[in-house]
């Protein structure tokens, strides 16, 4: 009888474990994803500053800046679920990306201070969102591990918790970042 | 700039060569005079031991060794007091020289150290200690990078097998400061793997569980992962700090200098510690100076130190620390 308790004790227990294991894993998810969303919310606040400055320029590229706009506007009305903030942080990383190649085709507006210094705090922004990535990504790695992993997957299938999807980090971000060429731009 | 070995050279044969032919007559004086003090305590102890047996004062063991000991302790003391008076001339005419031709603007203090505070803020090594010995400071910007650097001796005492109290290393070598090139309110702390190669995954989880350096951090380099672990306060911050392409420089840089490596980032300033296991800029007596390889160690030592600037891209600044 006392062994059979001391088994059903060690039982509990190992499932006591896993179960803090996953919601840790799961809360750790959430917690970076708020860390993430922040900075991409620094990043939207920036945009309006941005496409006033590059506007009166960039006659030739009204139609990224109104996309632009378009994305931010979408990310801050909703309250977006993970998937599609990751989506529309993508394409606004890909519109921007456009954006300041095609800043070299407009030698003045490279000669704006205020401009020049937007530049430089969306640049400082962009690193802390690779960061951010990163970080979520990692986090979503050490879940999906729970989550599949024996034993664990067991418990995971009980408490209904799904597998999450990760950023693709773009493979700029994965080369060595020259940030002498950053302000070159 | 990264100093470069061929102009160095010019600069020693037209500039110091001079002053070193002063150094080097200094240099055979003490080896002439260790060699004649050596041949003195040999006689003198040959002498005290047949003494000591001929009028059966001790064993002829017992005398050999007292007398051989006696004469060795003699002969460590005043090799010791003849080497730290050339050690300080080397370092007068050697190293201070070889720093100024490397970046005039950089301050050079034989005696002065990094503060205690300073080691203590950069949380790279946590046990207590009961000495703390530092010397040679060399301070001052390096391409627009504020710098501080010294070789450090850090000891604690401990109790060996037979319960003797010997001296113990908590560090001893290369100690670094220098500001980093982005703002950061958390802290990084990256030190040597030693659990995870040795224990592999079970080392992983035993790093995971101590929280007394921070949270762990998984990073997605996997030859940085492979030497070192970090620990960090903040999992978002800890990858702004590390990024992509500042651990790249630093498993470059391990590679290169060989030797544990440990890390710290901590209010906007970089910590780096270098283990060696002798002093970093102390001169070999037996090595003529007049030959330029003998002091070509210390310039390629220099050299790295002051290259870490450059190497780690500390003088590109983000917009922010401008």
């Amino acid at each position: 009888m006392e062994t059979l308790l001391i088994v059903i004790g060690i039982l509990l227990l190992i499932l006591v474990f896993m179960y803090n294991t996953l919601i840790s894993k799961k809360n750790q998810v959430t917690t970076i994803f708020a860390g993430l969303d922040a900075v991409l919310k620094k990043r939207y606040d920036l945009l309006p500053n941005l496409v006033s400055s590059v506007k009166e320029y960039m006659v030739h590229e009204s139609i990224t800046l109104e996309k632009i706009t378009e994305l931010r506007t979408k990310a801050l009305t909703n309250t977006l679920p993970a998937g599609e903030t990751i989506a529309l942080d993508k394409q606004l990383s890909s519109m921007l990306g456009t954006l300041m190649v095609s800043v070299e085709n407009y030698p003045t507006l490279k000669a704006n201070e205020n401009f020049l210094h937007l530049q430089a705090t969306l640049n400082e922004l962009e690193e802390q969102i690779s960061a951010a990535r990163r970080a979520y990504n990692q986090s979503v790695n050490d879940y999906n591990n729970a989550v599949e992993m024996f034993p664990t997957n067991f418990m995971a299938g009980f408490m209904r918790l799904e597998r999450k999807e990760v950023f693709s980090i773009p493979a700029r971000e994965r080369q060595n970042v020259d940030v002498k060429n950053l302000f070159q731009k | 700039m990264k100093p470069r070995l061929a102009s160095f050279m010019d600069y020693y044969y037209e500039t110091m060569y001079p002053s070193l032919k002063i150094l080097e007559a200094k240099r055979l004086q003490i080896l002439a005079t260790l060699k004649k003090m050596a041949l003195m305590l040999l006689i003198s102890a040959t002498l005290l031991c047949f003494f000591l047996v001929h009028n059966a004062i001790f064993l002829p063991l017992h005398a050999f060794l007292l007398s051989a000991m006696s004469s060795v302790l003699l002969f460590m003391f005043i090799y010791r007091h003849e080497c730290s008076a050339y050690g300080a001339l080397f370092k007068d005419l050697v190293i201070e020289p070889m720093i100024h031709f490397m970046d005039s603007s950089l301050r050079y203090s034989q005696m002065s150290s990094m503060r205690e505070d300073e080691f203590h803020q950069s949380e790279l090594f946590v046990e207590s200690y009961d000495r703390f010995l530092g010397h040679d400071l060399v301070s001052g910007m390096i391409d627009g990078v504020d710098v501080r650097f010294c070789d450090l001796h850090v000891e604690k005492k401990v109790r060996d097998n037979n319960d003797k109290e010997v001296w113990d290393d908590v560090f001893q070598g290369l100690f670094f400061v220098a500001d980093f090139n982005k703002s950061f309110h958390s802290k990084v702390i990256v030190l040597p793997d030693v659990a995870e190669r040795n224990f592999g995954v079970l080392g992983s989880w035993m790093q995971g569980i101590n929280k007394q350096r921070g949270e762990l951090i998984k990073l997605d380099h996997v030859e940085f992962e492979k030497f070192f672990v970090v620990y960090g306060s903040d999992q978002i911050e800890s990858r702004y700090i590390l990024s992509p392409a500042l651990m790249e420089r630093i498993v470059q840089f391990h590679a290169k200098t060989k030797k544990p490596l440990y890390l710290s980032f901590v209010d906007s300033k970089m910590y780096l510690a270098l283990h060696y296991t002798k002093p970093l800029f102390e001169p070999i007596l037996r090595h003529s100076l007049l030959e330029f390889d003998s002091i070509k160690a210390h310039f390629e030592l220099l050299a790295m130190i002051v290259g870490i600037v450059s190497e780690f891209k500390l003088n590109e600044k983000l917009w922010s620390k401008r």
